[in-house]
C-alpha cells in the first residue's frame, strides 16, 4: 500500500516537474525577444569613418586613450592597416561596432553588458564577473581583458585630453563606449552630439582630417544620415547580423586622388 | 589495510604515500591559487585571443566526468534498475567531488573571484552560461542531498552524533525525486555547456548545433567510465572493498555502445564540416585533423578515446579480462578531456579577422603557464584525494551491504503489485 502512495507521488511530481519546466521555457522566450530587440530611444548614435580620408595617424587612438584612461597596453580604438589603393595605404579604424545584435550582450551571464535606449552597448563594470565570455563571442575583437590593474600615469594624460571616466578595476574587460559620457553631459548642457564638440566622442574631435563623423541616425537632417544617404557605404562582418553602427565609406581612387590634390 | 594497534600507525602503507602525494601536489595547488587571487590573472598565459584554456578544459571535464551520477540514479530511481544501486552510490559522490572541482576551477578562472555571486543574483536569461549556472548550483544542491546519506554513514558520526547521522541518512528517502530534479538539470546543462560554444556565430568551428549533443553523449561516457575505474581500482587495491565484478562488466559493456553511438555522431559532425568551405570552419577541421591539433584529436580522441575502447569493450573475451577493462575506461575518461581541449582551443587558434578584403583566417598560440599547470594539478589532485578518502572511509564503492540498507527508499513500479 505504501509504495503504492509514492507511486501516485512520483507520477505526480512527474507531472509537476513538467509544467514547471513548460512554464521556464515559456518565460525564456518572453525574456528572449525583449533581450535581443531592446527599446529604441529618442536617439540612435552612429558613426561613419572614411577610409578614403584617413591617414593612419593614430590620433583617435591617443584621444581615446586618455579621455577613457585606457591602459597603455590596451586599445578601445584600433587602426590597422587594410591593403593599399595605388601606393596609398588604406587604414581600418575600428572602435566598438555597438551592434544592434551584440553577441557580447547575448551570452554574458549577469547581464553586464547591456543595451541603452541609443544604441551603445555599455559595460556594467561592478557587475561584470570577469568570465570572458563576452570576448569569446565577439567578432570584431572589440574588448580588452584587465589582466593587471592599470595603476600609475597615462602616458597619454593630459597630451591628449583629460580623463572622464574612472578607471577600470583588474579582472574585468573593458571597451569602447562611444564616449557615452561626452553625450550624456552634452545633452544635459543642451549641446548636439555630432556637431558640438564637448557632446562629440573623442576620436571624433581628435580626426585631424575629418574622417570621422558622429551623429543621430534616427534624424534624417543629421551628418551621418546624409553622409549614408548619398556614399556607398558597408560594415564589418555584414553576413553575421549583428547591425553594427559603425559605418565606413571606402577608399576609392577618387577619393585618394581628391585627398593628394 | 586497518591499522591496528599504536605501531601500524607510524608505518608507512602504499595508502599513506598515495595520500601523502595527493597531498602533497594539492598544497602545491593551493599556495598557486593563492598566487592567482593575489596577483590576477596576469599570471597566466591567457590572452584577449584565448581567454580560455587550460582551467575551462579541466572544469569542463569534471562536469563531464559527474555525469555518472545522475544518469546512474536516473536508471535506479526511475527505470527502478535496482540491480545499478551500488554504482549510482559511487557515481554520486563522484558527482559531488566533481562538480566541486568545477566550482574551484571556476573561482579561479573569474577575473572577479569576490563577485562569484553575482552569477546567481544577476540574470541574464537569453544567456546559455547563466543557465548553466543556475543548473549547476541547483543540481550541486541536489548532489549534496543525494550523498547526505553517504556522509552519514561516517562511523564517527553514527558514534558521536547519532542524531546528525539518522538525519542524513533519512535523507535517502528524497532519493526518487532528486533523481528526477538532477535528471532533468544535468540534460540542461551538460549539453548546454557544449551550446556554451556552439552559439557563437564569431568562431564558425564552433557554431552548429552538434556540439551540444557530443557533449551530452561523451559526459555520459566519461562519467560512466569515471564511476566503473574508481569502483574497479578501489576493488583490487583495498581488500575491505568489496565489487561485483558482473555487474561492472555488464555496464561496461552498454558503454561500450554508447561510444558507438558517439563516434557515429562524430564522424557525422566532422565529416559534414569538410563540404562546407566556409571560412575558420575549414582551418579549424585542418588543425584537429593535420595541424597541431591532429595528434590530439586521431589518437587521444578518437583511437584510444573511442576505437580501443569499443573493441575492448564490446568484445566479451577483452572485456573480461580486468585490466584490459580498465584501461579501455582509462582510455575513455583520457579521450573525453581531450575533446574538451581540442574544442576549446580549435575555436580560439583561429582568429577571423573582420577586414572586408581578408575573411582569412590567421592563427594564434596558447600554453599554460607554470601557475595554470600548478593550480589545475592541485584541483585534479584534491579531486583524487577526495576519492580516494571516499573509498576509504566513507564506503563509497560497496556492492554487499549496501542493497539491503537503501534499496527500501527505491520505487520499483514493479515491486508494486
Amino acid at each position: 500500500m505504501q509504495t503504492n502512495d509514492k507511486n501516485i507521488g512520483r507520477r505526480q511530481f512527474l507531472k509537476i516537474s513538467a509544467v514547471v519546466t513548460a512554464a521556464a521555457i515559456g518565460l525564456r522566450q518572453v525574456n528572449r525577444t525583449s533581450a535581443s530587440s531592446g527599446k529604441k530611444g529618442k536617439y540612435q548614435w552612429a558613426m561613419v569613418i572614411d577610409q578614403g580620408k584617413c591617414t593612419g595617424c593614430g590620433y583617435c587612438t591617443n584621444a581615446c586613450r586618455a579621455h577613457n584612461d585606457v591602459p597603455p597596453d590596451i586599445s578601445w580604438n584600433r587602426v590597422i592597416e587594410a591593403g593599399k589603393i595605388g601606393d596609398r595605404t588604406v587604414y581600418l579604424s575600428r572602435p566598438c561596432m555597438q551592434c544592434e545584435h551584440a553577441p557580447c550582450v547575448e551570452v554574458c551571464m549577469v547581464g553586464a553588458s547591456y543595451y541603452r535606449d541609443d544604441g551603445i552597448v555599455m559595460m556594467d563594470y561592478d557587475k561584470c564577473i570577469g568570465c570572458r565570455y563576452c570576448e569569446v563571442a565577439c567578432p570584431y575583437g572589440g574588448r580588452a581583458f584587465n589582466w593587471d590593474a592599470f595603476t600609475g600615469d597615462n602616458p597619454a594624460v593630459p597630451t591628449w585630453g583629460q580623463p572622464e571616466v574612472p578607471r577600470r578595476p583588474r579582472g574585468v574587460p573593458e571597451k569602447c563606449s562611444f564616449c557615452y559620457q561626452r553625450i550624456d553631459r552634452g545633452l544635459m548642457l543642451g549641446l548636439k552630439p555630432g556637431l558640438d564638440e564637448a557632446a562629440t566622442p573623442a576620436c571624433v574631435v581628435a580626426c585631424p582630417v575629418g574622417a570621422r563623423t558622429f551623429g543621430d541616425l534616427s534624424d534624417p537632417e543629421s551628418s551621418v544620415s546624409q553622409l549614408l544617404k548619398d556614399h556607398p557605404y558597408y560594415r564589418l562582418r555584414e553576413d553575421l547580423g549583428t547591425n553594427p553602427r559603425v559605418y565606413y565609406l571606402p577608399a576609392r581612387e577618387e577619393t585618394s586622388h581628391e585627398n593628394n590634390g | 589495510m586497518r591499522t591496528t594497534g599504536r605501531a601500524s600507525l607510524l608505518s608507512i602503507t602504499p595508502f599513506k604515500v598515495w595520500v601523502g602525494l595527493l597531498g602533497a601536489v594539492f598544497a602545491a595547488g593551493l599556495v598557486a591559487m593563492f598566487i592567482v587571487f593575489w596577483k590576477g590573472l596576469a599570471v597566466t598565459n591567457l590572452t584577449d585571443l584565448v581567454p580560455w584554456g587550460l582551467w575551462i578544459t579541466i572544469d569542463l571535464s569534471s562536469i563531464a566526468m559527474s555525469a555518472g551520477a545522475f544518469l546512474l540514479c536516473a536508471a535506479v530511481y526511475l527505470l527502478g534498475l535496482k540491480r545499478f544501486q551500488p554504482l549510482a552510490r559511487t557515481a554520486t559522490f563522484i558527482g559531488l567531488i566533481g562538480y566541486s572541482m568545477a566550482v574551484m576551477t571556476l573561482l579561479l578562472d573569474i577575473g572577479r573571484p569576490d563577485r562569484f555571486w553575482h552569477a546567481i543574483l544577476y540574470w541574464n536569461t537569453h544567456s546559455v552560461l547563466w543557465e548553466v549556472t543556475m543548473c549547476v548550483t541547483l543540481y550541486f544542491t541536489v548532489l549534496l542531498l543525494e550523498t547526505a546519506p553517504i556522509f552519514g554513514g561516517l562511523p564517527l558520526l553514527k558514534r558521536r552524533f547519532p542524531w546528525a547521522s539518522s538525519r542524513l541518512s533519512s535523507l535517502h528517502h528524497l532519493a526518487p525525486y532528486l533523481a528526477v530534479v538532477g535528471l532533468c538539470l544535468s540534460m540542461l546543462h551538460q549539453s548546454s555547456l557544449g551550446a556554451t560554444y556552439g552559439v557563437l556565430k564569431a568562431k564558425p568551428i564552433w557554431y552548429r548545433p552538434d556540439l551540444s549533443v557530443l557533449f551530452m553523449i561523451s559526459a555520459i561516457a566519461g562519467g560512466v567510465s569515471l564511476t566503473l575505474l574508481v569502483s574497479m581500482l578501489a576493488g583490487r587495491l583495498s581488500p575491505k572493498v568489496h565489487v561485483k565484478d558482473d555487474l561492472i562488466e555488464r555496464v561496461a559493456s552498454y558503454l561500450g555502445w554508447v561510444l558507438v553511438v558517439y563516434l557515429y555522431f562524430r564522424f557525422w559532425d566532422a565529416f559534414s564540416m569538410t563540404y562546407t568551405y566556409a571560412p575558420g570552419r575549414t582551418e579549424g577541421l585542418r588543425m584537429l585533423t593535420s595541424g597541431e591539433l591532429a595528434f590530439n584529436f586521431w589518437v587521444g580522441e578518437i583511437f584510444l578515446g573511442v576505437i580501443v575502447p569499443i573493441v575492448i569493450l564490446l568484445t566479451k573475451r577483452l572485456r573480461s579480462q580486468p585490466g584490459l577493462r580498465m584501461l579501455a575506461l582509462l582510455m575513455v575518461v583520457g579521450g573525453v578531456v581531450a575533446y574538451r581541449w581540442d574544442i576549446n582551443m580549435a575555436g580560439q587558434l583561429i582568429l577571423m579577422t573582420y577586414l572586408p578584403q581578408e575573411i582569412v583566417a590567421r592563427y594564434t598560440q596558447y600554453m599554460p603557464s607554470l601557475i595554470e599547470f600548478i593550480s589545475g594539478a592541485g584541483v585534479v589532485a584534491y579531486g583524487i584525494l577526495a576519492i580516494t578518502l571516499g573509498v576509504r572511509y566513507l564506503n563509497i564503492v560497496d556492492h554487499q551491504t549496501i542493497e539491503q540498507e537503501e534499496v527500501e527508499g527505491v520505487l520499483d513500479p514493479v515491486a508494486g503489485d
